[in-house]
């Protein structure tokens, strides 16, 4: 899985899910913050990012996530993550992440808590 | 009339106007400059995602409709449009070292008065100064640390800026520039920050992963992430072949476009070539030689796909290198790769260091599980094999018997039994199966299926049918010789090519007192005739073990036999496997045949259980405090 990377997008009435798989790198992660601004851009502030597939992220993936918070705070948007391994989520919260978005064990709660 | 002080007032008025337009624009740019202040402020780390407010900003104050704000990567030496009115996409725009210095001198470049030295720069961005129709540039920096520039379009209403306008713009470029130099050092400190958490966090977890497959799956990937690599490489050692192995490649396509994709092997303990021959497998191996980390420049070879490569070696606990853990390309924001530093290496140099505990915690969890698992199979083997020797002989009129099976060491595979056959006659067999554990058990219930089913089916029965009909003793020979040629083909089938038996088999008469033998390979048994002498049974007509060769290379090689020998009164035979011959004493000396014949005389004329026992007891003698590993077997038959 982590071989190969992709981005899946699951648009509702007043939410988006975006859906990685693969190393979240800066390869990854530019076609992730693309969508995202798209979506953005496209009247989205409710946001749900699904890293269930992606097990592995670097800096730049990281950094990558910050951006996006970033933009949506600005458009008091919110952003919930889902399917964080238990690093994963240590890492949010280290990196203050999980300050400014949510982090909910699955898709279904994260959608229900934007 | 014309009121005379209409030119003076109409004078004053203006200059009244533009004193006030001034100063609203003045009250307006510090509004923005404010707002400027809090954009930085804002807790907003990303620069590229804050450059649009501040080129606003820029161009609001300063009454520009056009322009852009360009950042500077060192690493990349280029510069990045990062927010232009109009909005458009740009490429990145080279800079050299010698061009960055030069701009470093200018507080302002007028498109007009451009310097020699900067010409060709210049002439490098004419497609976003044609675009934005750049008139000025402000080189951003803090210090003597270049951090990019600000480009102006035409200014409204007016060839140049006022002075009081450069000073602002020279205000907005400094606070600019601060915000560049503010977003670097958080995405520095961020990274820093990730980089350390990753490397507490990442020890003890893969410490945890007992499968040495995934604790080197976890190694390759923590690696990687760690040093912001987009490709990662475990090998480990065989010192007993002083070589490198590849175990894990991260992507899994690593290797695929070298010749080496299917199990990359890299011999070490041989010096490096000097450069320019030092190929990337030569790096590696110097960094097992050394033990010191290496570094491959990327396109050295197509080995790695070309990548930039950085590998460190593994310590293990002793201190021996375990193998080398290898990233390949660092990335940089933007997809450009860029040089691992001496930062980097530490970094996965300290990683390494914990990846080697957790690979030889792995490996020694994988081992400890195989010993409890060999110990259970062993248990196993050794029920089994004690089911296949039988608890008590049975009573042959005219003939005294005693058996004695004693295992040492690990399970071994030997065997005896004494078989009554339908029509009086007695099957004694005595087998040693190659190897260890339950597929030599499994080896020997095989064998003596195969003899029982045999003995008992027909062939040796049926001439031995022939043989009390007719006294044919050439068909009993013939029939033991297929017999022999059906175990082997059975062994033969149900075994590998390491796995066979010693087998030797008799055939009693106890009317006759005819014993007819078939060896297989197996130690010659002893026949101690009452008047002392001796002779090797088979050992003149000894085929191969059963199972190591198909029967047609059987016969091309040593075919089975059969011979008989008239047993009388007081003659002893000992069947026994090497475990007897080859037992050592504490001066390495074996007790070899010449000892087992004069023990054998020695006792010829007690019972056979008082023979078995001498026999044991001398063997054991001779043993002494020396460790034995190798199964002790013994059948003796004695005519009464």
């Amino acid at each position: 899985m982590l071989n190969k990377f992709d981005i899946q997008i699951r648009e509702a009435r007043e939410h988006a899910v975006i859906e990685t798989s693969g190393y979240l790198n800066d390869a990854l992660g530019e076609q992730l913050a693309e969508k995202a601004q798209e979506l953005i851009q496209g009247g989205y502030t409710q946001l749900v990012i699904n890293l269930e597939q992606t097990t592995l992220i670097n800096s730049i993936g990281i950094s990558i996530l910050i951006e996006i918070i970033e933009a949506l705070t600005e458009r008091e948007g919110t952003l919930n993550f889902c399917g964080l391994s238990a690093t994963q989520e240590r890492t949010f919260r280290m990196m203050a992440i999980a300050k400014y978005a949510g982090i909910f064990p699955d898709e279904e709660s994260a959608i229900a808590n934007l | 009339m014309k009121d005379p002080r209409k030119p003076i007032l109409e004078g004053n008025l203006q200059t009244q106007n533009t004193a006030e337009q001034t100063m609203e624009r003045l009250i307006f740019s510090l509004s923005e400059l404010e707002h400027l202040g809090q954009t930085l402020i804002s807790g907003h780390s990303n620069f590229n995602h804050s450059s649009k407010t501040y080129l606003r900003i820029t161009l609001g104050t300063l009454q520009v409709t056009r322009g852009a704000i360009l950042r500077y990567h060192p690493t990349r030496q280029n510069l990045e449009v990062v927010a232009s009115a109009p909005d458009e996409v740009f490429f990145p725009l080279t800079v050299e070292p010698d061009e960055v210095a030069n701009l470093l001198q200018h507080p302002f470049i007028e498109r007009t008065a451009i310097p020699e030295s900067l010409e060709q720069f210049f002439a490098r961005s004419a497609k976003l100064v044609e675009t934005i129709d750049i008139h000025l540039w402000v080189p951003l920096k803090i210090q003597d640390e270049f951090l990019g520039m600000i480009g102006l379009g035409k200014f409204l209403g007016r060839e140049t800026l006022e002075a009081w306008e450069m000073e602002l713009l020279t205000t907005l470029a400094h606070q600019i520039s601060i915000a560049i130099a503010y977003s670097q050092m958080v995405e520095g400190i961020q990274s820093e920050k990730f980089r350390l958490f990753m490397l507490a966090e990442s020890a003890p977890q893969i410490c945890q992963l007992l499968q040495p497959e995934a604790a080197a799956e976890q190694v390759v990937h923590q690696a990687v992430s760690l040093l912001d690599a987009n490709a990662g490489a475990l090998m480990l050692t065989r010192p007993e072949l002083q070589q490198l192995e590849m175990h894990y490649t991260f992507p899994e396509t690593l290797l695929e476009d070298s010749e080496e994709h299917n199990g990359l092997v890299i011999p070490y303990g041989e010096e490096a070539p000097a450069p320019p021959e030092v190929t990337s497998a030569d790096v590696l191996k110097s960094v097992v030689n050394e033990g010191i980390p290496g570094h491959c420049p990327s396109k050295s070879d197509t080995l790695f796909g070309g990548k930039d490569l950085m590998a460190v070696p593994i310590p293990g606990r002793d201190g021996d290198v375990l193998g080398i853990l290898i990233v390949g390309d660092k990335e940089e924001r933007g997809g450009s790769i860029t040089p691992f530093t001496d930062e980097d290496v530490i970094l996965l140099d300290s990683f390494a260091k914990q990846a080697g505990v957790a690979i030889e915690n792995a490996h020694l969890h994988q081992e400890a599980l195989e010993a409890r698992q060999l110990q259970a199979e062993m248990e196993e083997a050794r029920k089994i094999q004690v089911n296949l020797i039988p608890d008590t002989l049975p009573d042959i009129p005219g003939y005294e018997i005693a058996g004695h099976y004693e295992p040492r060491g690990p399970v071994g595979g030997d065997y005896y039994d004494c078989i009554a056959l339908p029509t009086g006659r007695w099957g004694l067999a005595i087998a040693d199966v190659s190897g260890k554990g339950m597929q030599a058990a499994l080896l020997m219930a095989t064998l003596r299926a195969g003899l029982i089913s045999e003995l008992t089916r027909g062939g040796a029965t049926a001439a031995e049918n022939r043989e009390q009909s007719n006294l044919d003793s050439a068909a009993l020979y013939a029939e033991l010789t297929e017999m022999a040629l059906i175990l082997n083909s059975l062994l033969y089938a149900s075994g590998t090519e390491e796995k066979y038996a010693t087998f030797f088999y008799s055939h009693l008469n106890p009317e006759t007192d005819i014993l007819t033998t078939l060896n297989a390979g197996h130690n010659p048994p002893l026949l101690v005739k009452s008047d002392g002498t001796s002779k090797w049974l088979g050992e003149e007509v000894g085929g191969i073990p059963l199972g190591m060769f198909p029967n047609d290379m059987v016969s091309n090689i040593a075919e089975y036999e059969a011979e008989h020998v008239q047993l009388t009164s007081g003659d002893v035979v000992v069947y026994y496997t090497d475990g007897v011959t080859e037992t050592v004493n504490v001066e390495d000396e074996y007790y070899e045949e010449e000892r087992l014949v004069e023990a054998s005389k020695a006792c010829k004329d007690s019972d056979a259980e008082a023979i078995r026992k001498y026999l044991y007891d001398s063997v054991m003698g001779f043993q002494g405090e020396a460790d034995q590993f190798d199964d002790l077997t013994l059948l003796i038959l004695r005519k009464q």
